[in-house]
C-alpha cells in the first residue's frame, strides 16, 4: 500500500498525470477514489475490497473525469481486459493513459467487508475463480507480491449456468421472465459497465423508439436481452453490471453464457492484449457464415 | 412522543394478525405488507446472485400485495425497494387510444381506487407520501396519485433503526413516525401495540382490527414495552446524522456554484439506482407506444435526473452536461427547491441511496460536509438561536 501510495504522490508531484484513480476507504468500505494532489495521495488503498473495476471511469462518457488531464489508473489483472477493450474499439489513446498494475489473489464479492483478509471460498466473488490475470500485464507499473490463485467458491458461475442449462426452455423462459420482472430500469447495469461506451444507447433513441422504457415485460425483456448481446465478445466478466443492479438480477449469468456462446463460436476468450481483434470487430475472408463473405 | 398519545393501544397477537389479513384477503381487500417476495431455497434461486452473498439474508423482502398472510414479513429489515411504486407505479397506462374510421377512440384508466391497507410500513416511506402529496398537488392534481392515497389506509410499524445509514431524524423524521399514515403498529412480545392516529385508521380498526385485538391482562406492561421499543429507537437514531436543514437549504440555494457542490458527481456513474428505490423521487416520463397500426397506449414511467437523457433538448443541447451537474441538481432538488417552494425536505432519511450505491455515493457524508460548509457560512450569532427550526 506504501508503494502504491508513494508512486501516486511521485506521478503527481512530477506532473506525469493530473489525476490518479484507485481505491479508498468510504464510511461503507472500500470504493473509488479521484487522487488530484500528492497530499492526498496517502488516501489510496488496496486490498480484497477492491471490487470496482475502475476502467469503467475511463469512458469518453464522462466529462467530469475526462475534463480533470492525464491519468494514472490502478487496476487488477482483470480490469486489464476492460482497458484492453477500450483500447480495442478506439474509445481511449493510450497517451493519455497510465496504467499502475497491482498483483491480486482475489476480491470480495462485495466491498464492504471490514477484514481485509485473503478471500476464502466463502467470500470471494465468483468471479475470481480460476484467474488468469493474477499479474497484469501491459502496465506500466507493476506492484504488489506475487498472490495465490484465488480460492474456489462453494457454486461457480459456471456451475450456476450449468443449472440454468439444465432446466427445460419453459422453466428457463420461466426463471428469466420472473428475474426481468423486477426489473426498474434505472440502468444501472448499462451506466456502470466499462464497455457500455455508446454516446447514444439504443435505449435512450426515441426515433423510432426501438425499446419500450416502460417496465412492463416487454420493454424489460427486450432491454435486458439487447443489453446482454451488444457486449456479446466484448463483455469481459467483471460483473459490476450485477453487483450495482438494485433489485438483483443475476446479469453475470447471462453474460457468461453469451460468453461461453462466443467462445465455442468463434474460438474467442476475452483478451487483455488490445492487439487481439474481438469477433466483432475482425473480418476474415474465410468467416464460417456464407453470408459475411 | 408523550404516553397520552398511545394510551388508547390496542394489543394485536401475531396470529390475530395473520386472521385479520386473512378475512381481508378473503373479503377481496388489497393488502399491502413486507412480504418474503423470494425465498433463497428455492430451486430457482441458486442462481440469484443476492442468495450467494455471504451473510445473504435467507430471504427477499419487498412490500407486495400479499396473496395470502404467510408472505407477511413485518419488522424483517428494510423492503429493497420503499412504497412509493404502490402510489406511482414504476409504469402505469394513462390512456389507450384506437382509430375507428375518422375518429379516435381514448380509453383513460380508473381513478377510483378500490380501498386497500397498507401494514407494516416503514415510517421513513409513510412519510414521503405526505411529502409528495404536496408537488402531486400543486398546479394540476394528479388523479391517479390521490385517488390511490384517499384509498390506501396506511399503518406505518416502529423501526428498530436498520442500520448506520438511517438518518430520519436528522429530516424531520422519528422511527416511531406515523406521518402520511393512519396509525402505527409497536412490536412487542409476541404481537404489537396498535394506534390510530387519524380518522381513517379509526376507522379501520373500528371496522375490522378491534375484533380481533385482545386486552390482555398484562396490557400495562406491554404498553411499557413499546413505549420502551419506541423510546430506544429515538436514542439510537439520535446518534446518527444531525444536520440543520434550513441552513443547507438557504446555503445550497446561495452557493450553486461552490466547488463543494460542482464537484459531488466524480465518482458517480449516472445510473437512476438512487432515485429508483428513494421514496420520494417521483419524476416520470410519458411515453407514447403503440400497440398496433392504429391503436397504443401512453404510459407513464419513472424516470431519473441522474442520466443524461433527463434534460437533452431537442436541438442536442444539455444544460445539465456531466454527472457533478446532475449530483448537484439531486442534492439541490431535495435539499433546496423542494424546500423552498414547499416547505418540505425532499427526503426522509431511509438511506436507501447511499446503500444501493456501490460506487460509495454516500448522502450522509455529502450531507454532513454541506452542514458543515452551512454552519460556517453562516454569522456564529444565529448558530445557537437557529435551534433547526425557521431561521
Amino acid at each position: 500500500m506504501k508503494e502504491l501510495q508513494e508512486l501516486a504522490r511521485t506521478l503527481l508531484a512530477d506532473g506525469e498525470v493530473e489525476l490518479v484513480i484507485g481505491w479508498e476507504e468510504g464510511r461503507r468500505g472500500a470504493r473509488p477514489a479521484f487522487i488530484t494532489s500528492p497530499d492526498d495521495a496517502d488516501r489510496l488503498i488496496f486490498d480484497a475490497r477492491c471490487v470496482h473495476n475502475l476502467a469503467t471511469y475511463l469512458s469518453p462518457r464522462r466529462p467530469q473525469v475526462t475534463r480533470l488531464g492525464k491519468l494514472a489508473l490502478v487496476v487488477k489483472g482483470c480490469d486489464v481486459k476492460a482497458v484492453a477493450g477500450l483500447l480495442r474499439e478506439e474509445q481511449l489513446s493510450s497517451d493519455r493513459l497510465v496504467l499502475i498494475g497491482v498483483r491480486c489473489g482475489g476480491v470480495f464479492e462485495e466491498p464492504a467487508l471490514k477484514d481485509p483478509a485473503q478471500p476464502t471460498s466463502e467470500t470471494v466473488a465468483p468471479r475470481c475463480y480460476g484467474c488468469d490475470n493474477r499479474e497484469p500485464a501491459r502496465v506500466a507499473y507493476l506492484l504488489g507480491e506475487p498472490q495465490p490463485e484465488p480460492p474456489m467458491p462453494a457454486t461457480t458461475i459456471d456451475d450456476r449456468v450449468a443449472m440454468l442449462d439444465a432446466l427445460s426452455p419453459d422453466e428457463r423462459w420461466q426463471f428469466w421472465t420472473d428475474q426481468f420482472s423486477k426489473c426498474v430500469r434505472c440502468y444501472a447495469c448499462r451506466q456502470v459497465c466499462p464497455l457500455c461506451v455508446c454516446e447514444q444507447c439504443i435505449a435512450d433513441k426515441t426515433m423510432p423508439q426501438w425499446i419500450e422504457t416502460a417496465s412492463h415485460p416487454r420493454g424489460n425483456l427486450a432491454w435486458n436481452l439487447i443489453r446482454a448481446l451488444h457486449l456479446a465478445g466484448r463483455c469481459v466478466g467483471c460483473g459490476e453490471c450485477e453487483r450495482f443492479c438494485p433489485v438483483d438480477i443475476p446479469l453475470s449469468l447471462l453474460n457468461r453464457k453469451v460468453q461461453q456462446i462466443v467462445e465455442e463460436r468463434f474460438d474467442y476468450v476475452v483478451s487483455d492484449d488490445p492487439e487481439r481483434p474481438a469477433p466483432i470487430g475482425d473480418y476474415r475472408p474465410d468467416d464460417q457464415e456464407e453470408f459475411i463473405k | 412522543m408523550s404516553d397520552e398519545r398511545h394510551a388508547d393501544e390496542l394489543y394485536l397477537t401475531e396470529e390475530s394478525l395473520t386472521r385479520l389479513v386473512d378475512e381481508l384477503l378473503t373479503a377481496g381487500t388489497e393488502v399491502i405488507a413486507p412480504a418474503v417476495t423470494g425465498s433463497c431455497a428455492s430451486p430457482a434461486a441458486i442462481a440469484s446472485a443476492a442468495c450467494l452473498r455471504p451473510g445473504a439474508a435467507p430471504e427477499l423482502i419487498e412490500y407486495a400485495a400479499l396473496h395470502d398472510a404467510s408472505q407477511m414479513a413485518l419488522g424483517r429489515g428494510l423492503p429493497n425497494l420503499s412504497l412509493k411504486g404502490f402510489f406511482l407505479p414504476q409504469e402505469e397506462a394513462l390512456v389507450s387510444w384506437r382509430r375507428r374510421g375518422t375518429g379516435l377512440e381514448l380509453r383513460g384508466p380508473r381513478v377510483d381506487a378500490p380501498s386497500r391497507i397498507a401494514l407494516g410500513v416503514k415510517p421513513c416511506d409513510a412519510a414521503a407520501l405526505e411529502i409528495v402529496d404536496k408537488v402531486m398537488n400543486w398546479d394540476t392534481k394528479d388523479e391517479l396519485w390521490n385517488g390511490r392515497r384517499e384509498a390506501t389506509t396506511v399503518f406505518t410499524l416502529a423501526c428498530p433503526v436498520e442500520d448506520e445509514s438511517c438518518f430520519c431524524a436528522a429530516v424531520g423524521g422519528t422511527p416511531d413516525g406515523t406521518r402520511g399514515a393512519d396509525g402505527l403498529f409497536t412490536p412487542v412480545e409476541g404481537g404489537y401495540m396498535v394506534q390510530a392516529t387519524t380518522d381513517k385508521g379509526r376507522a379501520f380498526i373500528d371496522s375490522h382490527l378491534a375484533a380481533h385485538a385482545g386486552e390482555p391482562a398484562q396490557s400495562d406492561s406491554l404498553r411499557r414495552q413499546a413505549a420502551g421499543f419506541r423510546s430506544a429507537a429515538r436514542e439510537r437514531i439520535a446518534g446518527h446524522l444531525a444536520i440543520d436543514g434550513p441552513a443547507i437549504r438557504d446555503w445550497v440555494a446561495a452557493n450553486f456554484d461552490d466547488p463543494l457542490l460542482t464537484s459531488l458527481g466524480i465518482r458517480c456513474n449516472g445510473c437512476g439506482a438512487c432515485t429508483s428505490v428513494c421514496p420520494t423521487c417521483h419524476c416520470f416520463d410519458i411515453v407514447d407506444e403503440p400497440d398496433g397500426v392504429s391503436c397504443g397506449t401512453r404510459r407513464r414511467c419513472w424516470d431519473t435526473c441522474q442520466t443524461g437523457r433527463f434534460t437533452s433538448h431537442a436541438s442536442g443541447h444539455n444544460p445539465r452536461e456531466d454527472q457533478n451537474v446532475r449530483f448537484r441538481q439531486r442534492i439541490n432538488h431535495k435539499f433546496a427547491i423542494y424546500p423552498l417552494r414547499f416547505g418540505e425536505i425532499l427526503c426522509t432519511g431511509c438511506g436507501r441511496c447511499t446503500r444501493v450505491c456501490h460506487a460509495g455515493q454516500d448522502l450522509v457524508e455529502i450531507l454532513s460536509e454541506i452542514d458543515d460548509a452551512a454552519r460556517r457560512g453562516r454569522p456564529a450569532v444565529t448558530a445557537d438561536s437557529d435551534g433547526g427550526g425557521e431561521g
